[in-house]
């Protein structure tokens, strides 16, 4: 079986470019798999966790949005920022959460901004809170 | 005749002056490459999202966005001038400002209420020194390695107030980088954004279906694809100035260590001259004293 090839790049660098045999990535509305010869496809991104499996280990990292592009069995995830999930501290996350639920929502274009807001920071929670599989 | 002594002390001088330019220039050459180094990781993000607009393309979706239309209004503009923190960069700061104020006349002349914005303590201070426009709002925090995340709050306030008709149009005044040779202070029009790079390849591969599956549409993701195309442009302004002002500064200081090892070399000769003249004279005083002795 091929295997798949998985480039992370942000707007400051290529963070991250590896041989992998799955991977899973946080959609916009739901987690989606990719195995090796999976359809071409583009996807928008969520708030979340991804995982890499290769070599039967399983990295994990958090992802703030962007999007996804599949194709020859290449993987282009283009996010805003992609940090290792153990890195990722739950403490910082609660703040942001907090300082998050204190915007004013007068507006509908505040109340986007807001849940935007708190969405990400709850996935930065949840995933920095999920055990080391 | 000079004084061999004072020669001497300038001298020391202006060594002391070399040695910290010298230093400077080095510091600066270690910096650029970093700074070039980070654009250039920068592009791979630029090089991928210029692709994924050209598949959305080829998905025969035609490609407009609030974005990138082209406004009537000509309430509200917003300039945004990017300089340095710190001086001894030879024209860096100067020319991004003097680029930052003529653009600011032009803008007053079309739109009703031009805000300014300014990064960088050089340009705040030369901006007040020409007394032409007060900035609305300033940012000190951008050195030399400017962070996405720092560029992106600015980013996300702009698309905000211009979704809310609080601007009509964003101007950027910065240093572009050309090469190591060259660099210009350019205006560049970021909002709107007029077109996507990319979507002008449209007609080769329009002519079937797009291979590509969408999650959850082509036009949601374009939604998404435009504001994110704005951002890294911005950066890239962030980027291209850090760029350029290191290529500044070691440009500048080179040129004046290599000026005080001229001045250098000049008062070295003025200083030897000046001591051999004077043993020349004291040596004659003696023969003429000797002489008056003898005769």
């Amino acid at each position: 079986m091929p295997s798949l090839k998985c480039i992370v790049v942000t707007p400051e660098e290529t963070a991250l470019e590896t041989e992998a045999e799955f991977v899973a990535l946080p959609l916009f509305d739901g987690e989606i798999g990719i195995f090796p010869n999976h359809s071409p496809m583009i996807g928008r991104l969520g708030f979340g966790e991804m995982r890499i499996v290769s070599g039967g280990q399983t990295k994990r990292y958090y992802v703030d949005g962007g999007f996804v592009q599949v194709n020859d069995n290449e993987i282009n995830v283009l996010t805003g920022k992609a940090v290792e999930a153990s890195t990722l501290d739950a403490n910082t996350a609660e703040e942001l959460l907090a300082e998050a639920q204190k915007k004013p929502v007068t507006t509908d274009e505040l109340l986007a901004t807001r849940e935007k807001l708190v969405d990400q920071a709850r996935a930065q929670i949840r995933v920095a809170n999920k055990p080391n599989s | 005749m000079a004084n061999p002594r004072a020669l001497d002390k300038r001298r020391k001088s202006v060594r002391n002056i070399r040695k910290i330019t010298r230093t400077m220039e080095l510091i600066a050459t270690a910096r650029y490459k970093q700074a070039m180094d980070r654009a250039t990781a920068a592009t791979a993000f630029t090089d991928r999202i210029t692709k994924l607009v050209a598949d959305l393309s080829s998905a025969n979706l035609s490609i407009d966005h609030p974005l990138l239309e082209q406004r009537d209004s000509t309430e509200n503009a917003t300039l945004l001038v990017l300089t340095a923190n710190r001086g001894l960069c030879g024209g860096f700061n100067g020319n991004a400002s003097r680029a930052g104020v003529a653009q600011h006349k032009v803008l007053t002349g079309q739109y009703d209420n031009v805000s300014l914005e300014i990064s960088g303590k050089k340009g705040i201070g030369l901006f007040k020194g020409m007394k032409s426009a007060t900035p609305d709002k300033t940012y000190l925090e951008f050195e030399d390695k400017p962070r996405y995340e720092d560029v992106e709050v600015i980013a996300e306030r702009l698309l905000e107030d211009y979704a809310a008709g609080k601007i009509d149009r964003f101007d950027v005044a910065y240093t572009k980088f050309i090469s190591t040779s060259k660099q210009t202070a350019v205006i560049e029009t970021l909002l709107p954004l007029g077109s996507l790079e990319g979507s002008d390849s449209e007609e080769e591969t329009s002519s079937g279906e797009s291979m590509y599956e969408f999650f959850p549409s082509a036009e949601s993701i374009l939604e998404e694809v435009v504001p994110t195309s704005f951002k890294v442009k911005l950066f890239k302004c962030f980027l291209d100035s850090a760029v350029s002002e290191q290529v500044a500064r070691m440009t500048a200081m080179k040129a004046a260590t290599e000026n005080a090892d001229d001045l250098i070399s000049q008062l070295s000769m003025q200083f030897n001259r000046a001591r051999q003249s004077r043993i020349t004279n004291e040596i004659m005083e003696i023969i003429g004293g000797v002489e008056a002795l003898e005769g």
